[in-house]
């Protein structure tokens, strides 16, 4: 049973789409609110920064006020602008008009009183009389942009603490809303296993009990009795072994050596014989003898008794199994109610079941799929509706 | 003595009258002599009209406005006195044409900009 508490329990693809989906969600609606925060921060900490320049800028406006005035009533004996180191500066009359202008931006929004444009600030000041005809006075300073690099550095720093926080946040409520999922996993998980360990003892002995019978004694009326015995014992132990790979295939430790797959798919046609023949389903094949592979032994034969299994379950009755094998490939061809061409991507899918009449889990092609990827196997699988389905597993020598 | 005097008064007549008659525009011939008895001078007056009105249009519409209907309410004249002595001016005689005409040649010789350095 210790093994039991070791089981992990691992979120299906389908759930980590939504996973994903939902983290992807959440990523960009925190930034969206993050963006919006900085901005709203960023035009904050400038009107601060106008509001303080304003002052100063107001001032140099008075100053160019009053030399204005002066240049004004002495016009006819000084025509020079006034200049000053500390700011520059333009006069505008009524109509927006640019009388005098020693600024470095071309364009001024004379509607506005101060605002900022690229690296300048700039400060509109309307004179109670209009000296030289200037209804606006512009002044214009250089921005050092200090108060920016401030800014920035508190947008990065806040920024990443407040990230880390809504991301925390994001995981204990992803955790919150996947508990009652992973809950229910965990039950159904729990079930199969507890299940299946508990099934493994009397469906090995039935088995073992069943080798032992001699046959020949028996009558044919006892002889198909025991002969439904097995096929259902069989069936309960093949189920038992993809469950237990299911569960515990991370743990189980894997040994390639170069396995006989001829032989092995001899062995395996023999096995389903029985159960085959409970269908009326012959078997037909063409193995190639001596055909090698560098696998693991138990996985590759649970990915032939998978793909024996669905052929056979999803066969007609008195159908038939064509069992081709070749160097680099072995087929699988049943004359069965098939599949449409749309859902055959699915059919690798956990849990996935097209025929709900036919018995199982769903469990095989998700199985037959692991085993293919983690030894590099290529899997086709072609199919017509009312024809047969074929899968093809192809290799590289 | 007294001969040469005369002379001079004479000449310097003649040469105003000359300098009258020599008027080429008509600013020079319907503005300015009038004006020149008046102590504040045209100059002045412009920059008196800048200072309340700012800009070209608003200036040339309120020169167009006050000497179509000369009244006190629109004078840039504030001081009691002259306005006492020398009384309003009368209402202009000039065409419409002419009247924007001669403001225009006023704007081009007093207008700021273009003569800031």
């Amino acid at each position: 049973m210790s093994a039991l508490r070791k089981w992990d329990i691992n979120l299906l693809q389908t759930e980590k789409k939504t996973l994903f989906s939902f983290l992807f969600l959440y990523a960009f609606l925190i930034s969206l609110i993050a963006i919006f925060v900085g901005m709203l921060y960023y035009n904050f900490e400038k009107d601060l920064m106008l509001q303080k320049k304003r002052i100063e800028l107001q001032k140099y406006a008075n100053d160019l006020i009053k030399r204005l005035k002066y240049l004004h009533y002495n016009f006819d004996k000084d025509q020079t602008y006034p200049r000053d180191k500390r700011f520059k500066s333009a006069i505008y009359d009524s109509d927006e008009v640019c009388i005098f202008s020693l600024l470095d931006s071309k364009k001024i929004d004379l509607n506005k009183i101060i605002y900022k444009k690229e690296n300048k600030i700039i400060y509109i000041k309307l004179p109670e009389a209009y000296y030289l005809g200037a209804m606006y006075v512009v002044v214009e300073i250089e921005d050092d942009e200090a108060w920016l690099k401030k800014v920035y550095g508190n947008l990065i720093f806040y920024g990443s603490f407040f990230l880390a926080l809504v991301l925390t946040i994001g995981y204990f409520l992803l955790n919150l809303f996947l508990k009652p999922m992973k809950d229910t996993i965990y039950l159904l998980d729990r079930f199969i296993k507890d299940t299946t360990h508990e099934l493994n003892t009397p469906v090995s002995t039935i088995l073992a009990n069943i080798e032992t019978i001699r046959k020949d004694d028996l009558d044919k009326k006892l002889f198909n009795k025991i002969r439904r015995i097995e096929v259902a014992a069989k069936t309960i132990s093949n189920l038992y072994q993809d469950l237990t790979y299911l569960i515990l295939h991370n743990k189980i430790i894997s040994k390639e050596e170069n396995v006989n797959i001829s032989k092995l798919l001899n062995e395996r046609v023999e096995y389903f014989k029985i159960i085959a023949f409970s269908k009326r389903v012959v078997f037909k094949t063409d193995i190639k003898e001596n055909v090698y592979l560098f696998i693991d032994r138990k996985r590759f034969s649970r990915l032939i008794d998978n793909l024996l299994s669905n052929a056979i379950k999803y066969n007609k009755i008195g159908g038939e199994i064509i069992i081709t094998l070749r160097d680099k490939y072995l087929s699988i061809k049943d004359t069965g109610i098939g599949i449409e061409s749309e859902k055959i991507k699915e059919m690798f899918e956990r849990y996935k079941r097209f025929d709900k009449s036919v018995g199982g889990f769903g469990i095989g092609l998700s199985i037959v799929s692991m085993i293919a990827k983690e030894y590099d196997l290529d899997i086709e699988i072609k199919s017509k509706v009312n024809e047969g389905t074929e899968v093809i597993v192809s290799w590289k020598k | 003595m007294e001969k040469i005097a005369l002379f001079l008064l004479l000449s310097i007549s003649l040469f105003a009258k000359n300098l009258d008659k020599n008027a080429t525009n008509i600013y020079e011939r319907n503005c300015v002599p009038c004006h020149k008895k008046f102590p504040i001078s045209l100059e002045k007056l412009f920059f008196r009209y800048l200072l309340k009105y700012s800009s070209e249009k608003s200036v040339k519409q309120a020169l167009i406005d006050y000497l179509k209907d000369p009244n006190y309410y629109t004078t840039v004249i504030t001081e009691s006195n002259l306005i006492d002595k020398y009384g309003l001016k009368q209402k202009t005689k000039l065409t419409d044409k002419e009247l924007k005409e001669a403001i225009d040649i006023y704007w081009e010789k007093y207008k700021v900009i273009g003569k800031l350095k």
